[in-house]
């Protein structure tokens, strides 16, 4: 809310104080969480001791994870990356609220009929891709995160060369908020049974893990990137979608 | 494989300075998206594959397409 530019010199003044002193006082709070941030670390130790030699010795027996990023991401650190998914879904739901009205389909003719047939041979390996780098996210580069983008692409790809309202009828936005929900249930779903089973929120479920190396290993790891794959990838066309919902409105 | 980084490098900063430098801003995001590709090349020559595919395909991918989607509704608004 603005102040009126007429009123009374020395409450404008005293506004501008109040406004000053509570940035600063702002200010001041962030700077001191952040400080006793920083004093809770621990010091740096070198490379050959502390939390990083750590996982690199013991992270193999600890997850069966052969990727260790993925053993921290999904094992470790198995809330922060809750906490990431959570931050996405928050974009999500305001870019929807405020972007989109209402979900109609807004369609343009397309691209030529050369880049149509090139893209329907291409869109299989595209989604083949994709389910690779999800589902072989603990043992090879990549994982849920990446592999979704891979999916979400899929997405966009046909919402620029079909036209927004193929991509409405093949994939609707309820489906893709049905995706994006399934996932993070999924997520919240194992965590939970790391507490009944293991005793610890997102704990690695021990049962489920196999020999090392094989696809159906390490604990409740492939599921989680199954998981987080499909909510970002659903997340992330949502977001495009509502982007590019008017923008060819004029194209007819 | 020190020729290759610094080679790597010096394009990075070209790539980022023609980003700033353009007022036109097709050009600006198709530098974006090649500074994003040499990153990619970075990454990997550090021996960060993880990094090295998120951004190759939210870098290079994602953020060239929403950029295009917004540029076009740009456009729209202007010739109304």
């Amino acid at each position: 809310m603005e102040i009126p530019t007429e009123t009374q010199p020395e409450v404008e003044i005293l506004n501008k104080l109040m406004k000053k002193t509570l940035i600063s006082g702002v200010l001041i709070g962030v700077a001191f969480a952040l400080y006793h941030n920083f004093a809770l670390m621990p010091e740096y130790q070198g490379l050959n001791e502390g939390l990083s030699n750590y996982i690199l010795k013991s992270g193999l027996n600890d997850t069966g994870s052969l990727n260790l990023i993925t053993a921290v991401l999904y094992d470790y650190r198995a809330f922060d990356s809750l906490g990431e998914s959570t931050v996405i879904f928050g974009a999500v739901s305001g870019i929807v609220l405020i972007l989109s009205r209402k979900m109609l389909p807004v369609s343009s003719k397309g691209l030529s009929f050369i880049v149509k047939r090139t893209l329907g041979i291409m869109t299989p390996f595209i989604a083949l891709f994709g389910f690779y780098v999800i589902t072989h996210g603990h043992l090879t580069p990549g994982g849920g995160f990446q592999g979704g983008v891979i999916l979400a692409a899929i997405s966009i790809i046909f919402s620029i060369v079909y036209g927004s309202a193929f991509d409405y009828r093949r994939y609707s936005p309820q489906t893709k908020t049905a995706l994006e929900t399934g996932g993070a249930l999924t997520f919240l779903g194992l965590g939970l049974a790391g507490i009944l089973m293991e005793g610890a929120f997102l704990h690695n479920l021990g049962f489920l893990t196999a020999e090392t190396g094989t696809l159906i290993s390490a604990g409740s790891i492939p599921y989680i990137n199954i998981g987080v794959g499909f909510k970002v990838g659903a997340g992330l066309a949502i977001i495009f979608y509502s982007m590019i919902q008017k923008t060819f409105e004029e194209d007819f | 494989m020190e020729v290759l980084e610094i080679i790597l490098v010096v394009f990075l900063v070209f790539s980022a300075l023609m980003t700033v430098r353009f007022d036109e801003e097709l050009i600006s995001i198709i530098f974006l998206s090649i500074f994003s590709l040499i990153l990619t090349a970075l990454y990997l020559l550090h021996k960060a594959a993880d990094v090295a595919l998120a951004e190759a395909v939210i870098g290079a991918g994602l953020n060239t397409a929403i950029f295009m989607s917004a540029i076009s509704q740009i456009r729209h608004g202007d010739s109304d």
